[in-house]
């Protein structure tokens, strides 16, 4: 097993507390030179999300918007950030975490409070871009689990360390806290992720994990923010190729396209999140033709919705054109488990190791 | 054809102008109880004040109106003007068309019909007598009198019931009437609301009105100025109708057309008179008494085709803004007043005017409707309140043109304001008989709308200024509420002491009353900068800025 040195965890709590409490200190620098303060919170309007060719993701532009203490719109927001802010250093110090629902009841007592819980998500974001830092570093946690994982690597949570072979057939579950996870070893040379947990016990019983090395991710639908954190982890800092396998249609697409290039909506946040490294397996419109896979007719919202990506900048590259091209002219679309019609071993056995052969 | 006429005349003379209004009552105004009574308190006020002025007396006048039955009512009406002559009393109070000589005069005017009016209606409404307390000075005595009459109306003179002599401790006229038909209200047409106006159209005056339930208002005077009295001025060729010009040539003592021309026009020099000649081809060596009506006209309608100067208008004279202020500050204690007199102009190229107007906010401002208070527009003619047909007034349409939107009046009828408009004439056009409206001439109602624009921009302008000091208030105690809270959080958040924060709330401030006065939020800040940094050196340069220009 290869051991994993213990490099970066400290250093994210340090700068996270660090960047919190800069904000205040550059609040009371102001005040102390007579300035009135004013804070630069970059701009989340549709016209400020670019793709960045070079990074392969959405990143924001330079757009700002002012926040002064000199203005009466502002000051209020200027108020709850500060607040936020604290609370969140405060999280950080303690090393613990509250859920967005759970800072909008404690808000409830602060002097400058929220209306509703909206507005203090938006506080929360504001933080966030103006820090550029990820909600899961400040202690705000998303209420949902992330994707399960199967496979030999052994985590290390808090005292307790996990090894994702021995941790039932459901595999480790990825928590909120991923960051908060050290990866002590492994021994896996990939990581395939599967669209349905139904693929994800499919794969576990016909021992691809064995078969081809690999962790196998399951991630119900689309990728949670823990586990796209989770998979540019094991990518960047194990070195490991990420694939990832969804149903054949645009909706399975784009869940494979948010993981590889990070979702416009968390622009600020996707150089944590995206993995432009990370490589979509199948099932693809030529998988589709190829395998003579079962079919459904494509329904006029897939339609659409292909369309949609074909403009897309981040389906850009001549692969990705041509697959969309090629769905939209069979009109066909088919299901990860589709393969079964040849046995259900037939996806481990054969799919996979063709596909794999062919993209390393 | 002008012998038909005087026969016509002569019929008419068999019955008498107090015969003739006896039976058409309505001519004299007193239509409805309400208004019959507003018209009598009108006559009696004015007669009062034009006989005080003429004296150079301040008006004060006394009235007290008691509730005999429903619609049965005493008045008593007293001034402290220079009292009427015996030998005049009954002249004054029962003899119809006094004075009737053709004068271009600035005047309260009435048709001469006034108080004689007021007996009339008394007596034909109750039988009662008329009573009459006159105190006047004569060579250097002063005597006073109390007479008792009813009008004979068909001799159009006053009948002696009762005299007495009275011991007078001061001029003036004291007259005691009856009524039935009429009615005491505080309608906007309404006795009381007519003596309101009449103080703020006359600023000068004092008036102690006793309303029915004893209540006694006292309406103070906010001047103590006589106004100057308007001097009479020659009527302007363009001011005259035929019907004038055959007026003129009855009563005159001028020998031919062209001196009674000269003479009884104004701007009329011979070489107007020599274009009239060849414009109408008519001799004006004739004599005045000659003169036809088709004459008349045809030297109108030549008058119609010429260039002549403006009228003068040194006959005119206005009330003047001071005064209109003073006067609506006294019974309206607004919050904001101002007034504006403009300059003489004329309508129908030959009648001079000048149009006043005012405009008060707040405080007693606005007419009282169920406990808020609205618009009320009060119009004046030479002083004298118009509180009857209002609709079709140029006053009122004028008011009605201008887009109040754009003075920050969003709902003018729902905001507590009194707009005054007066105008000042020799020759007042009025609509109709009552004269209680104004003939929408265009330059009149060009004149109102200026007149009432400048007025509504100044009170925009304060409702601006006193929203942006509500609004600076409202901020600043954000401001004053926020600072110090977010500076504690950031200083918790620094984990640092909370520095002096009250030049920075103080800066804030100011910015933000800046940009509430539209000014660049910037330059103000670093202005505050300066002024907090400046020495007491700095200052002093600051209030000599020319130090620096002699360099």
């Amino acid at each position: 097993m290869t051991d994993v040195k213990e490099k970066t965890k400290l250093n994210r709590k340090e700068i996270t507390y660090n960047k919190l409490k800069g904000l205040g200190q550059d609040i009371i620098n102001d005040v102390t030179e007579k300035k009135i303060p004013t804070l630069s919170v970059p701009s989340r309007g549709t016209s400020n999300i670019v793709y960045d060719d070079a990074k392969r993701y959405y990143v924001l532009g330079d757009r700002y918007g002012k926040r002064s203490l000199g203005n009466v719109k502002q000051i209020k927001k200027i108020g709850q950030m500060v607040h936020v802010a604290n609370f969140c250093k405060d999280l950080v110090q303690r090393e613990k975490t509250a859920t967005l629902r759970e800072m909008y009841y404690v808000s409830e007592g602060w002097g400058i409070g929220f209306d509703n819980q909206q507005e203090s998500n938006i506080v929360g974001e504001d933080i966030e871009v103006t820090l550029g830092t990820t909600r899961e570093d400040l202690g705000l946690m998303p209420e949902e689990d992330g994707a399960s994982v199967y496979g030999n690597i052994v985590l290390q949570e808090g005292d307790i360390e996990i090894n994702a072979l021995k941790s039932g057939k459901s595999g480790y579950t990825i928590s909120p806290t991923i960051d908060e996870v050290d990866f002590v070893g492994h021994d896996v040379k990939r990581v395939i992720a599967v669209e349905t947990m139904g693929m994800f016990h499919r794969m576990v019983q016909e021992k691809a994990y064995d078969k081809f090395d690999t962790l196998i991710v399951g991630l119900k639908g689309q990728a949670a923010r823990a586990t796209r954190r989770f998979l540019k982890r094991v990518n960047e800092e194990l070195n490991l190729p990420v694939y990832i396998c969804n149903d054949g249609d645009p909706w399975g697409f784009h869940i494979a396209m948010v993981i590889i290039s990070g979702s416009a909506k968390l622009a600020h946040v996707n150089h944590d999140l995206a993995t432009p490294n990370a490589k979509f397996l199948g099932v693809s419109a030529s998988d589709i033709i190829n395998y003579e896979l079962p079919t459904d007719p494509l329904k006029d919202i897939d339609v659409l919705r292909l369309k949609e990506l074909a403009k897309d900048p981040r389906y850009r590259d001549e692969a990705w054109q041509n697959e969309i091209k090629k769905m939209l002219k069979i009109g066909k679309k088919a299901e990860q488990q589709s393969f079964s019609k040849y046995g259900l071993e037939y996806v481990v056995d054969t799919y996979f190791p063709e596909k794999l052969d062919a993209m390393e | 054809m002008s012998q038909q006429a005087s026969e016509l005349f002569d019929n008419f003379q068999e019955l008498t102008p107090s015969e003739f209004f006896r039976k058409n009552k309505q001519m004299l105004g007193f239509t409805g109880k309400i208004r019959s009574l507003t018209i009598v308190f009108h006559e009696l006020i004015t007669n009062s004040f034009d006989a005080a002025e003429e004296a150079g007396i301040l008006p004060e006048i006394k009235i007290d109106l008691k509730r005999i039955d429903k619609d049965h009512y005493l008045l008593r009406h007293s001034d402290n003007g220079p009292g009427i002559p015996e030998d005049y009393i009954m002249k004054v109070y029962c003899t119809m068309f006094a004075g009737s000589k053709f004068r271009n005069i600035q005047s309260r005017g009435q048709q001469g019909l006034g108080c004689s009016g007021c007996v009339l209606l008394s007596q034909m409404t109750t039988g009662e007598p008329a009573r009459v307390v006159s105190a006047y000075e004569e060579g250097d005595k002063l005597k006073g009198v109390k007479l008792e009459f009813k009008m004979d109306v068909k001799k159009n003179k006053g009948m002696l019931l009762k005299r007495e002599d009275y011991d007078a401790k001061h001029t003036g006229v004291c007259v005691e009437l009856e009524f039935k038909d009429v009615s005491y209200s505080l309608a906007e047409q309404g006795a009381f609301e007519y003596i309101r106006r009449t103080i703020i159209g006359n600023p000068h005056a004092k008036i102690i009105f006793r309303d029915p339930t004893g209540h006694k208002y006292i309406f103070n005077r906010a001047a103590d100025m006589v106004p100057v009295l308007p001097k009479e001025v020659l009527p302007h060729p363009k001011g005259v109708t035929a019907d004038d010009l055959i007026f003129m040539a009855k009563h005159t003592d001028k020998r031919r057309f062209r001196s009674l021309l000269t003479s009884s026009l104004s701007r009329m020099s011979n070489k107007r008179i020599s274009e009239i000649e060849e414009i109408t081809g008519i001799d004006l060596n004739k004599r005045p008494k000659d003169m036809k009506w088709d004459e008349a006209e045809e030297i109108v309608n030549a008058f119609s085709k010429m260039d002549f100067m403006a009228p003068p208008t040194s006959g005119l004279i206005p009330i003047g803004n001071e005064q209109i202020e003073d006067g609506m500050k006294e019974i309206l204690k607004p919050e904001f007043i101002t007034a504006t007199t403009r300059k003489p102009v004329t309508y129908r190229g030959g009648v001079a005017f000048i149009i006043e107007a005012g405009i008060a906010y707040g405080g007693n401002s606005g007419r009282l409707v169920n406990e808020t208070r609205k618009a009320e527009i009060m119009r004046f003619a030479n002083r004298v309140p118009l509180t009857f047909d209002q609709g079709s007034c140029a006053i009122t349409e004028a008011l009605k043109s201008i887009d109040w939107k754009r003075y920050g009046l969003r709902d003018l009828d729902n905001t507590p304001v009194t707009i005054f408009v007066n105008i000042i004439s020799t020759q007042v056009p009025y609509l109709s008989t009552g004269k209680q409206s104004v003939a929408p001439e265009p330059e009149i109602i060009h004149e109102v709308r200026q007149a009432t624009m400048k007025v509504g921009r100044k009170l925009q302008k304060y409702l601006r200024a006193k929203k942006a000091a509500k609004e600076e208030a409202l901020r600043s105690r954000i401001f004053e509420e926020y600072v110090p809270a977010i500076l504690k959080e950031s200083a918790a958040l620094a984990e640092t002491e909370v520095p002096e924060y009250q030049e920075v709330l103080a800066k804030v401030t100011r910015r933000s009353l800046a940009e509430l006065l539209g000014e660049d939020p910037d330059k103000v800040e670093e202005e505050v900068e300066e002024e907090l940094t400046s020495t007491i050196d700095d200052v002093e340069e600051e209030k000599n800025p020319d130090i620096e220009d002699i360099d």
